[in-house]
């Protein structure tokens, strides 16, 4: 009968273990490695689609089940243990937690709802401090069960010396304070009498306290009356050591990817063509003379060239601008909370802020919502290259964006950085040479440490990247200041890097330095279109491998 | 008589001529068949067509090609060139010349940036409707130079490598070989490298033009370069005796083995493997040296053995060997200015002037020996005795007293002893009328530098270089805060010499600001954004109003025009 009901948890227990460590991969996976993250599932309902990733949907699930019939299990369990269904609570909080915040994180996805967002944020972040306060319950709990479990022992090996004719005196006050004979210093932490719990903050600035510290050591028995000194140390070194452990994990976890940075592009989809240009051609001819031509009246008749002719230029968008297949303008790849965004690379050495933020770079980025039709952020933002690690492979910030006129100073690890996020990410930088010969330079430096085995070139005027979706014949610029040509850094057949030497970021200033129309509007052209290749070149990598 | 014998004469001169015409027919066949297959490269240049061909065309043909020749090759119009081509197309499409045009337009469109264009449209329409003509194998090592024009290293490797697949003979692959050594570096990619370097320099034909000569000759330099660093000296020398012949192939042969002697000498790990090198290296420098010092030529010919013998020993770090060496030459060959020469310019690369004026002291030529002197002391910065030396050659070399005056002068100057430079100076206008300009040049200038900028005015005044010396007026008037004076000569530049303008703008500009003018300052750098916005200048005029002043409306911008 017992060997029956053993077997009949067996299965349960299994399930429970195969889950969990299938959990613990495909969490890694999601944070870190995004490996199945391309396996997707599209469903449409209405207006709605919903794209799913199902293998993270099967092995997420399932805990909050099994989690569900362990916590029944041990509410029910008689005789009714509190302890038991504390454990099981808080086995199941880490695959819940994690659940609430994937599921909220796809809710947004699909909805579109930047309430699912912040839900998921606030999630993460509470989530985390409670499991801090858990972590901190179990950890005072431990000390105080291993506490008086010490105690115990010392109190029965002292009974089994005194019953041998041992010292007797023990048996009144403090007894657990007294260790017995020969037995080494005690080094365990969970043990009251562990001898660096009798250490005193003043004591590690004093010799003679060392000194009698390392008497007691040999003497080995603890003076009774320190001991809620002693108790307070224990609790003090316990909650310490808890701290700095969750800190390290956290940092690790973080550090490592944990907390990635996710960039969602627009959805929709489109074609990367140029914008067709129509011209309506409108005739105003002018009174019509009937003249006779042997009149006696001179009457000068007008050449034909003289004929006004009204040219109405329309830019129709005859297509959408995007990639891929979707509704309206955007990308295949996208979510329908995606937009497209500006980020300027932060960088030591140089003014990389150089006209930051509102009335420049954002005027750009409306500019460019205006023309495509897509979805922009409203406004732009700033990342450091270390966090250039954090974006997330498969959501990516496509482009980022690095001007100035001084030095750029990059460490070996951030060199290494900006290349795992052209190379690995597929990201574009979009360098602008903000007012110097030396920055020119800088660039070439910086370029040719990230990708020493590539080097620049000059960017064809036919090129899709100035073509599409604006034809730019000529190279629009405010100041020459690293010359008249854009440059470009070439990885299996994509731009990884567009340098535009002559400031195209003054131009999209609210005065627009002051430059003439056709070249201000030039630079805003330029500029989607630098933004456009980027945004379309990672969503067809995107689809790629998800195809794979 | 007269007249037979002048009969048989013309008779005779007739078959002389017959026989020479013949033999001169026969040579030109010959010449015309070993040459058939590189007739166009033979032209020289890929994209040059070949005389063979331009005979054939018509007149018309020719005219039309004229046209367009000359905007592509004299005016460099590649926009006109590309619509004559183009003209010729349409007007001789079956023309032999057709595949050329066909090429020169994607030539024309590739250098208009329109790389794409000339790829797809151009140099593929070339291989696609005249597979056959010479035209068609430059279009294909084309396509390669403008895939790698445009970063597509792979495509371009491609399209090489496809060279030298289908046209395995013809000249053409040694550029694509050429090109293939140059991904390789890219790709780090070492074995390919030598195997490629290999084949140029054994195996290509060197005699289809300078270029292809070129490119061979240096492949074969690499390689031995390539072969001396990896210890293979034998192998070395084999390379580079495809390329010199015997007179000039120790000289090169020394001239390639002593960088990669230098580098491994200086790492302790490779010491070994240099002095190994450098004793391979010498041993066949002393095998080959002449022991026949019979002519002056023989004996110059056994000199440079021995100094390429010493070369290799400096090389090597062996610096005790080196005085030994030379005193040996002199012994076998006598004391010459040339070894004595380079033995005290080896004493100087030590820092040891003392033994190297020793030397100097010995030449024959004892004008040129004190000019040597002379220098090593300016190179010790010790003024005086440089100055006495330079004296003592007044006296000596009564033909060039002005040079070694001058050279006093430049003594003081490269010192910073501005006065005595001066002196000197003023002195040499006086005596040597001929180059007076350059003397008061040098016055004026050497007044800037100490200080004395009225006086510099007067004497850049008198100087006809305008407008250097404008540009130095005004600076000396800045210098004496006199603004107005400046910038009044600032506006002579920009009005009398159009290519300074750009920079007198930008001079006005920050001439204004350091009187106080701030506001004309600026509006003068906004001028020169304005009215030179293609310029470096305007470049500097923008970010200088935008950093100290904050002003983001600086007026410029522009298009590129190519």
């Amino acid at each position: 009968m017992v060997q029956a009901r053993k077997w009949n948890k067996h299965p349960a227990v299994l399930l429970t273990v195969a889950s969990a460590l299938a959990w613990i991969v495909l969490v890694a996976d999601w944070l870190w490695f995004n490996r199945v993250a391309g396996i997707v599932l599209r469903v449409e309902w209405g207006q709605l689609l919903f794209e799913f990733q199902p293998i993270y949907w099967i092995v997420f699930l399932p805990p909050l089940f099994i989690s569900t019939f362990w916590l029944v299990w041990a509410l029910r369990k008689q005789p009714r243990s509190n302890l038991r269904v504390l454990v099981v609570a808080s086995a199941a909080y880490p695959f819940c937690w994690q659940l609430a915040v994937f599921v909220a994180g796809n809710a947004a996805d699909w909805t579109g709802w930047t309430g699912f967002d912040t839900l998921r944020a606030q999630f993460a972040r509470f989530g985390t401090a409670a499991l801090f306060f858990l972590g901190l319950f179990w950890m005072i709990w431990i000390i105080e069960r291993g506490s008086r479990y010490y105690d115990r022992l010392r109190i029965a090996r002292l009974l089994a010396q005194e019953a041998e004719g041992g010292p007797t005196a023990a048996i009144h006050g403090g007894v657990a304070d007294i260790l017995p004979n020969e037995e080494p210093p005690v080094w365990n932490a969970l043990d009251i009498n562990a001898w660096y719990y009798n250490l005193r903050t003043d004591d590690l600035f004093s010799l003679s306290r060392w000194a009698r510290l390392i008497s007691s050591l040999s003497n080995r028995s603890a003076d009774p009356q320190t001991r809620p000194q002693r108790k307070l140390n224990q609790s003090l070194s316990g909650l310490a050591g808890y701290c700095f452990v969750f800190l390290i994990t956290f940092l690790v976890f973080s550090n490592i990817g944990g907390c990635q940075e996710q960039f969602e592009m627009p959805a929709g989809g489109g074609e990367q063509k140029q914008i067709a240009q129509v011209v309506k051609v409108q005739k105003i001819i002018k009174k019509k003379f009937v003249v006779n031509p042997f009149s006696a009246i001179r009457f000068k008749v007008p050449p034909i060239d003289e004929i006004k002719l009204q040219l109405l230029e329309v830019t129709k968008h005859a297509y959408k601008i995007g990639q891929g297949a979707g509704d309206g303008a955007g990308f295949s790849g996208g979510t329908r909370k995606g937009k497209v965004r500006f980020v300027r690379l932060e960088y030591t050495g140089g003014d990389w802020d150089q006209d930051f933020g509102v009335g420049a770079d954002l005027n750009m980025l409306i500019e460019y919502g205006i023309r495509t039709k897509q979805k922009v952020n409203d406004k732009t933002e700033s990342r450091t290259i270390g966090q250039l690690k954090n974006f997330a492979k498969y959501k990516n910030q496509p482009i980022v964006y690095l001007t100035g006129q001084r030095n750029i100073s990059l460490s070996k690890s951030e060199i290494k950085i900006v290349n795992g996020y052209l190379i690995e990410k597929h990201g574009m930088i979009f360098f602008d040479n903000g007012g110097s010969g030396n920055f020119h330079n800088q660039v070439i430096s910086m370029m040719n440490r990230v990708l020493p085995n590539v080097r620049p070139v000059q960017i064809p005027r036919d090129d899709v990247i100035h073509r599409v979706p604006y034809p730019i014949p000529r190279l629009p610029y405010v100041a020459p200041h690293g010359g008249r040509v854009a440059l470009g850094w070439k990885v299996d057949g994509r731009w990884v890097a567009y340098y535009h030497p002559g400031d195209i970021g003054d131009a999209w200033t609210d005065d627009h330095s002051r430059v003439p129309p056709e070249v201000w509007e030039s630079c805003y052209q330029l500029g989607t279109n630098v933004i456009f290749y980027a945004y379309a070149e990672y969503n067809k990598w995107v689809q790629a491998q998800k195809a794979k | 008589m007269g007249a037979s014998s002048k009969g048989q004469v013309t008779q005779r001169q007739i078959e002389v001529r017959r026989s020479r015409l013949g033999l001169c027919a026969v040579a030109l066949f010959a010449f015309a068949l070993c040459a058939g297959q590189t007739a166009n490269v033979r032209a020289g240049r890929l994209d040059e067509m070949s005389v063979d061909r331009w005979k054939k065309l018509r007149e018309t043909e020719r005219y039309q090609l004229n046209i367009a020749e000359k905007y592509f090759r004299a005016q460099r119009n590649w926009k006109v060139a590309a619509a004559e081509y183009e003209k010729y197309l349409t007007l001789y499409e079956r023309s032999d010349a057709a595949p050329y045009a066909q090429l020169m337009w994607s030539i024309c469109q590739s250098n208009l940036k329109n790389k794409h264009t000339a790829i797809k449209e151009g140099f593929q329409s070339v291989i696609d409707y005249w597979p056959d003509s010479p035209d068609a194998v430059s279009a294909a090592y084309y396509i390669g130079l403008t895939y790698k024009q445009i970063g597509e290293v792979r495509k371009a490797k491609k399209a090489y490598q496809k060279v030298l697949a289908d046209y395995a003979k013809h000249p053409v692959t040694v550029f694509a070989m050429s090109e293939l050594v140059d991904v390789s570096v890219l790709e780090k990619d070492l074995p390919t490298r030598v195997v490629l370097w290999k084949k140029l320099t054994f195996e290509s034909k060197r005699t289809s033009g300078r270029d292809v000569r070129n490119i061979c000759e240096k492949a074969s330099r690499d390689l031995a370069v390539h072969s001396f660093n990896i210890g293979a000296f034998g192998d070395g020398v084999k390379a580079l005796e495809t390329t010199y012949l015997e007179p000039v192939i120790v000289a090169n042969v020394v001239a390639n083995v002593r960088g990669p002697i230098a580098t491994q000498v200086a790492d302790t790990k490779t010491k070994a493997k240099a002095d190994k090198l450098a004793d391979l290296a010498i041993s066949y420098v002393v095998g080959i040296t002449p022991s026949d010092t019979s002519t002056p030529e023989k004996e110059l010919f056994a000199i440079q053995h021995w100094f390429h013998v010493v070369d290799i020993n400096a090389s090597a770090g062996r610096t005790t060997k080196v005085p030994p060496l030379y005193n040996q030459i002199i012994q076998k060959f006598g004391e010459d200015d040339v070894v004595l020469g380079r033995l005290a310019g080896w004493w100087k690369t030590q820092k040891q002037y003392d033994k190297a004026r020793q030397t100097y002291g010995r030449f024959k030529n004892k004008i040129e020996g004190q000019n040597q002197i002379a220098v090593s002391y300016r190179n010790e910065r010790r003024i005086e005795p440089a100055v006495l030396a330079y004296r003592k050659l007044m006296l000596d070399d009564a033909e060039n007293t002005h040079k070694w005056h001058a050279q006093i002068a430049v003594t003081y100057d490269e010192n910073r002893q501005y006065k005595k430079a001066i002196e000197v100076y003023l002195q040499l206008l006086k005596e040597d009328i001929e180059q007076a300009d350059k003397w008061r040049w040098a016055v004026a200038y050497d007044y800037e530098r100490s200080g004395q900028h009225k006086q510099a005015i007067g004497y850049y005044r008198q100087c006809s270089n305008f407008p250097s010396n404008y540009q130095r007026m005004a600076g000396c008037h800045i210098a004496l805060k006199q603004y107005g004076e400046a910038i009044v000569l600032y506006n002579q530049i920009v009005g009398g010499a159009p290519s300074s303008a750009p920079w007198a703008s930008l001079q006005i500009g920050y001439t204004l600001e350091r009187a106080g003018k701030k506001e004309l300052a600026i509006r003068q750098f906004q001028l020169v954004c304005k009215r030179f916005p293609k310029d470096g200048h305007a470049s500097q005029a923008h970010a200088h109003l935008q950093n100290k002043y904050k002003i983001t409306a600086t007026l410029g911008g522009a298009k590129s025009e190519d």
